[in-house]
């Protein structure tokens, strides 16, 4: 206390506390309201773990018996998935700290939650890692990274970009993904639960002042782990924009995951009165803008390879968008753009806890398809860079390792969730989000 | 002040000889409570607990005074710097684009940075609107009108420089949808095409969201002018002399008059119905929502005029939202490096455009700022591991290394302002320093010329072929258009800040802790109104700190 | 609210030539009633005056304020305008027209090959399609905002009131239209006070 009245306070301390017994002892904060049975979600992590478990299993054994290539693709896709969707939420965490918001304080605990299975989705990369450098698919290395195979090296690409594209500086580029993502994520939500027990406001200033720095690293980071994992599989393919995209890939997997999981906190009947129609609108409001966010990003960067058509860029484009791909193509210029525009659009949807649910959930499935765009045509590829088809057999593999990441993603989320309130329950701006509304 | 006589007390306050009511005496956030850092309290939007009468005095008599000698010793300066870029126009049209320092190398230059630069800064004035409006940041209200404003003019010298670059303005019609005597239609797969749907539409929305925004405000400067008709308190119209008296001109009608007719026919008749305000609300969240992403696409399509073709330095993927980014940027460093000296000037413009203001908008700033140089980055990281060896010439030769490329110092220029500058705002002090924000904000202003200047001549002026290589050096006619394009661009704001309400009134009075029908102690909210917290902490914790 | 009776009565407005249906009250000085109105001291007792008024069945009445008071479409019981349905109509009609005259130009009309683009191509049309749908977006949300709420209309008997005046500055005021079904000029003036109104006032239609 004593240190606390060294700070620039604007308010007593005795009459914020009296601010924070009253809204604590308001209707909706009782106990049941904001947190999980904790026995049923024990049940539903168990299970959803279960599920992981399997499916990764049978990743494994179809890395040996049908195609390691194929194995670890599905793999990467699910993995790429559930990290999106932390980093989108560790962003948006962090932006939401630095405007000072007000209505988001309610739904934060769970951007916090999804932010810190970072370090899991970090050890998901460094068995990519391991696996592409020692892995048990090629004599030599490289699985999906064609710079490590052996018959790439010397050709003048992977000459000239060897000072960045080299096993040691991948594994020294992966540590430190690990740290920054980690601390951040990790010390952040460290931050927010402190504040649970001690009612420190203050707390909310430092993690403003963190996320201040940690955007500008996140940004970098994130830029080159897409650069690493998802460009340069093809290593003669660049795209200043690749960062950008998969940011637009994160902030949207973010949103609709949560989406999701307040869909189903609510119809559990928590969070009644504290998670209303509002905040659910204001949600649907980013799944709408990050949808049309990620199209004006994919868009700009297929159009300006398109429309200047240079070959040393157009090639990655052709045999996505010609051929066995070409459907998957189009359905996601429709389904991943055209279709939610205009269902969403609206606002009956966004304020409706099952529509926007199942916007959800949609959004999520058409994220799994854009990341299969990006990964799954890099297997069949030829030596020479020509398409042998998509290998439609193996989608028992691709069911495999996107419900096994995804399986274990949830578990772990569940566990995350029913381990502390559902929202951070003395936050300064709570009362703000606690009377949230939209007018107009 | 004001030349009618608002209430005593008001007039009072306004001159700062007396305190308003309720002065903040807390122990934090500077004296009038605008850099409250307390989590747990917002700093006040509108300072010194000001009714909303005083916010309509202050800013409706901006609009209802006589001119004043420094407005118009100012604006003569700027007309006339605008007549003399006026000129440079027409010269140039009845002369041709030889008179500009274009080459065959160099056949872009000063013409596409002046319009890249002005259209960028057009843009922070729909952004401030449109996205802040989305994220509900109250604080935009103090900036809007004005930030919107600056965009229209910006856009208007914007316009200028495509319509007039093309050399023979009379065929500018082949730009509209109309076939030729050929009966052959404009190339609709042309970026230059998009430039002009996407400029005029941006014009276009923009001058009605301005003007939408503006209805209610206009209508209050009627119903005031047609107030003081009704009261006999009328001004006559003076033809200002630069010394010695004013001339009363006679057989005019009289300003108020004036004022009645002319506020009237713009405010439509508006008289503030809640079953208006309904619609108008609709309205307004639409158009905000449909001009984030014309705000986007606008610079994004000006980014493809450079990025969809094959030249080394212009074609890269990050360009759209790298223009978007850096239009932002330039255009909030306009909007501070404007609004700065008018609060500094006007009397009233601290209360309503508070530090607090300043600072988030610094942030941005840093923010935006940080943007560029992250898209900088991928540029020049992507330029060397593309492995093309122009793309990283462009970069290392032409630009970055002074050993090697003539034009570095721009290049270091641009880094230096748009880069390096903004950070100062990491420290508090520093962004919560008008003068500090105020110097940044030339200096971003400049970077952000220069931006548009190393992108365009520095990939231009050396081709694959040595013996093609130009430098590109402006003429005299070059420099006065530009410096003539901002003499209009000072003269409209001049004439914005004089008649038009400075500040959205309406908007405003909604935000400010008053206007909510369930605060005020009425005992809704489950907390009590954060203002009412923040006076009433205010006097209980100061230890220590006199009234 | 929308029956034929006050549309025609909102056309007649405009309309001087227009027979106006005879006045059901006429002020001592003869002249037409427009309605009555009142002042309230602030936004919260404006707002529980309107939830009287809105229970007590009036529908042509209006609470004027010199901002937009939040919540007062509830406490007004006002329905939701079908603005967002004519600017989401408004968006579709300009992409299918910027897409046709693109496609009915270049690809149509007169073909003509530029920079080996295919003269059908999707990609180069995307960004005028999307222009032309914000621009005719834009225009439906203010000229539809305006015309469903009457404006341009410059002159208005409300206007003749002083106080109506300072209602831009910081006053709020209710006014019953002698239009309404349930206006009965001291009834309403009853209620008005009973609800927290102060210096009522007859406002008089002198047309």
């Amino acid at each position: 206390m004593a240190q606390m009245s060294a700070r620039p306070a604007a308010i007593s301390d005795d009459a914020y506390n009296a601010r924070l017994e009253k809204i604590a002892s308001s209707p909706e904060m009782r106990e049941d309201n904001i947190t999980l049975p904790y026995a049923g979600a024990m049940k539903l992590s168990g299970a959803m773990g279960v599920v992981g478990i399997l499916g990764l299993l049978l990743v494994v054994i179809g890395a040996f018996v049908y195609n390691p290539k194929h194995a670890l693709a599905a793999f990467e896709v699910g993995l790429f998935t559930v990290t999106a969707a932390s980093l989108g939420s560790l962003f948006l965490v962090m932006i939401w700290n630095m405007m000072i918001a007000g209505w988001h304080v309610t739904i934060r605990r769970h951007f916090e939650n999804a932010a810190s299975l970072l370090p899991f989705c970090c050890l998901g990369l460094g068995a990519v890692v391991l696996i592409e450098l020692w892995g048990p698919g090629r004599e030599g290395s490289g699985v999906l990274l064609q710079w490590l195979y052996a018959e790439k090296q010397g050709t003048f690409l992977v000459e000239h970009k060897a000072g960045y594209l080299n096993p040691l500086f991948l594994g020294v580029r992966w540590v430190i993904y690990t740290v920054v993502w980690s601390f951040l994520a990790l010390r952040l939500r460290a931050l927010s639960r402190e504040q649970d027990r001690t009612g420190d406001r203050w707390l909310s200033r430092k993690a403003r002042f963190m996320s201040g720095w940690g955007l500008l690293i996140t940004a970098l980071t994130t830029a080159f782990a897409a650069f690493d994992f998802l460009m340069s599989m093809d290593y003669r393919f660049f795209s200043t924009m690749w960062g950008v995209y998969f940011f637009a890939i994160s902030a949207l997997a973010a949103v609709s995951l949560a989406s999701l999981v307040f869909a189903g906190i609510r119809s559990m009947g928590r969070l009644t009165g504290v998670v209303t129609d509002e905040h659910f609108h204001d949600l649907g409001k980013l799944v709408f803008a990050f949808t049309c966010f990620w199209a004006y990003i994919a868009f700009g960067q297929y159009f300006l390879i398109w429309y200047s058509n240079i070959p040393e860029e157009t090639y990655y484009f052709i045999h996505r968008t010609t051929g066995d791909w070409k459907p998957l193509f189009v359905a996601l210029t429709f389904a991943h753009f055209v279709v939610p525009f205009v269902l969403l659009v609206s606002r009956i949807p966004k304020r409706s806890t099952l529509a926007l649910g199942v916007a959800g959930v949609y959004m999520l499935v058409l994220t799994v398809a854009d990341l299969v765009w990006i990964i799954r045509p890099m297997v069949y590829l030829g030596a020479e860079g020509a398409e042998a088809g998509p290998g439609m057999m193996g989608w028992w593999l691709d069911a495999a390792g996107i419900l096994g990441v995804l399986g274990i993603y949830g578990a772990l989320l569940i566990r995350q969730t029913a381990s502390a309130p559902l929202i951070p329950t003395k936050d300064p701006m709570l009362h703000e989000a606690m009377a949230h509304k939209n007018y107009v | 002040m004001s030349s009618i006589h608002p209430d005593q007390i008001t007039a009072e306050r306004l001159a700062g000889l007396r305190d308003a009511p309720g002065d903040y005496v807390g122990p934090a956030g500077g004296a009038d409570g605008s850099l409250i850092e307390d989590p747990a309290v917002r700093a006040p939007l509108v300072l010194n607990d000001r009714s909303f009468a005083e916010v309509t005095e202050t800013v409706c008599s901006y609009a209802e005074c006589g001119p004043p000698k420094a407005w118009l010793g100012l604006i003569t300066i700027t007309s006339l710097i605008a007549a003399v870029g006026t000129g440079m126009i027409l010269y140039l049209i009845i002369t041709g684009v030889g008179v500009w320092g274009l080459n065959n190398q160099v056949d872009w230059a000063w013409d596409i940075t002046n319009f890249v630069f002005w259209i960028g800064i057009g843009h922070a004035g729909t952004l401030i609107s449109a996205i802040l409006c989305l994220l509900k940041q109250k604080w935009r209200t103090a900036v809007n009108r004005s930030a919107e404003a600056m965009t229209i003019f910006a856009v208007v010298c914007a316009g200028i420089f495509p319509g007039i670059h093309v050399g023979r303005v009379w065929f500018a019609w082949m730009l509209f949808p109309i076939p030729n005597s050929n009966g052959i239609w404009p190339n609709f797969r042309s970026p230059l095409l998009w430039d002009v749907f996407a400029v005029s539409t941006y014009a276009t929305v923009s001058l009605l969201f301005w003007y939408m925004g503006m209805i209610p405000d206009l209508a209050t400067l009627r119903d005031r002018a047609h107030l003081r008709m009704l009261q006999g308190r009328e001004r006559r119209l003076t033809l200002p002399m630069p010394v010695g008296k004013d001339i009363v001109l006679p057989f005019v009608p009289s300003a108020e008059r004036v004022a009645a007719y002319i506020y009237g026919f713009l405010a439509l008749g508006w008289r503030f119905s809640s079953r208006h305000w309904h619609r108008y609300e609709a309205a307004y969240l639409i158009l905000a929502g449909i001009s984030t992403p014309l705000v986007l696409s606008v610079h994004s399509i000006v980014s493809f005029d450079f990025a969809t073709s094959i030249l080394p330095g212009w074609h890269t993927t990050i360009f759209p939202p790298y223009f978007v980014a850096g239009a932002v940027f330039g255009g909030f460093a306009m909007v501070l490096f404007l609004l700065i000296p008018c609060r500094q000037v006007m009397p009233g413009f601290k209360d309503l455009l508070t530090l607090r203001h300043l600072e988030n908008m610094a942030k941005i700033l840093l923010l935006t700022g940080m943007m560029v140089g992250f898209a900088y980055s991928m540029e020049f990281f992507i330029a060397w591991y593309g492995g093309n060896e122009f793309e990283w010439s462009v970069f290392i030769n032409n630009r970055a290394n002074p050993a090697e490329a003539p034009y570095w110092w721009a290049y270091w220029t641009m880094i230096g302002c748009n880069v390096l500058s903004p950070q100062i705002f990491w420290f508090r002090k520093l962004r919560q320093n008008p003068l500090a924000i105020w110097i940044v904000a030339g200096f971003v202003t400049v970077g952000m010329w220069f931006e548009r200047f190393v992108i365009i001549v520095t990939s231009l002026h050396r081709a694959f072929l040595p013996g093609e290589w130009h430098m590109f050096f402006p003429t005299w006619v070059d420099i006065l258009t530009f410096v003539g394009s901002c003499g209009i661009f000072a003269t409209l704001f001049l004439l914005f800040l004089k008649y038009l309400p400075v500040f959205a009134m309406a908007e405003l009075k909604a935000v400010m802790p008053q206007a909510d029908p369930h605060g005020g102690g009425h005992g809704h909210d489950p907390v009590a109104s954060v203002a009412g917290g923040a006076s009433a902490g205010g006097a209980s914790a100061s230890k220590g700190v006199g009234p | 609210m929308i029956s034929p009776a006050n549309i025609l009565a909102d056309i007649a407005d405009y309309m001087p030539f227009m027979k106006r249906p005879a006045p059901r009250f006429i002020s001592e000085s003869g002249n037409r009633i427009y309605g009555i109105v009142a002042e309230y001291a602030d936004p919260h007792a404006v707002t529980v005056a309107a939830e009287q008024f809105r229970d007590a069945g009036y529908t042509r009445w209006d609470v004027y304020s010199p901002f937009p008071i939040h919540g007062m479409e509830g406490h007004m019981g006002i329905k939701r305008t079908i603005l967002p349905v004519a600017a989401f109509g408004a968006a579709v009609t300009g992409v299918l027209a910027a897409l046709a005259l693109q496609y009915f130009t270049n690809d149509i009309d007169y073909q003509f090959v530029v920079q080996g683009k295919p003269t059908n191509a999707w990609e180069p049309f995307i960004p005028v399609t999307f222009e032309l749908g914000v621009l005719l977006t834009a225009f439906t949300c203010i000229g539809g905002m305006l015309m469903l709420n009457g404006l341009p209309r410059w002159n208005h008997p409300l206007f003749s009131s002083e106080r109506f005046l300072k209602v831009s500055d910081d006053r709020l005021i209710i006014a019953v239209e002698a239009a309404d079904a349930n206006f009965d000029p001291d009834a309403t003036r009853r209620l008005l006070e009973e609800s927290g109104g102060t210096n009522i006032e007859l406002i008089e239609d002198d047309d």
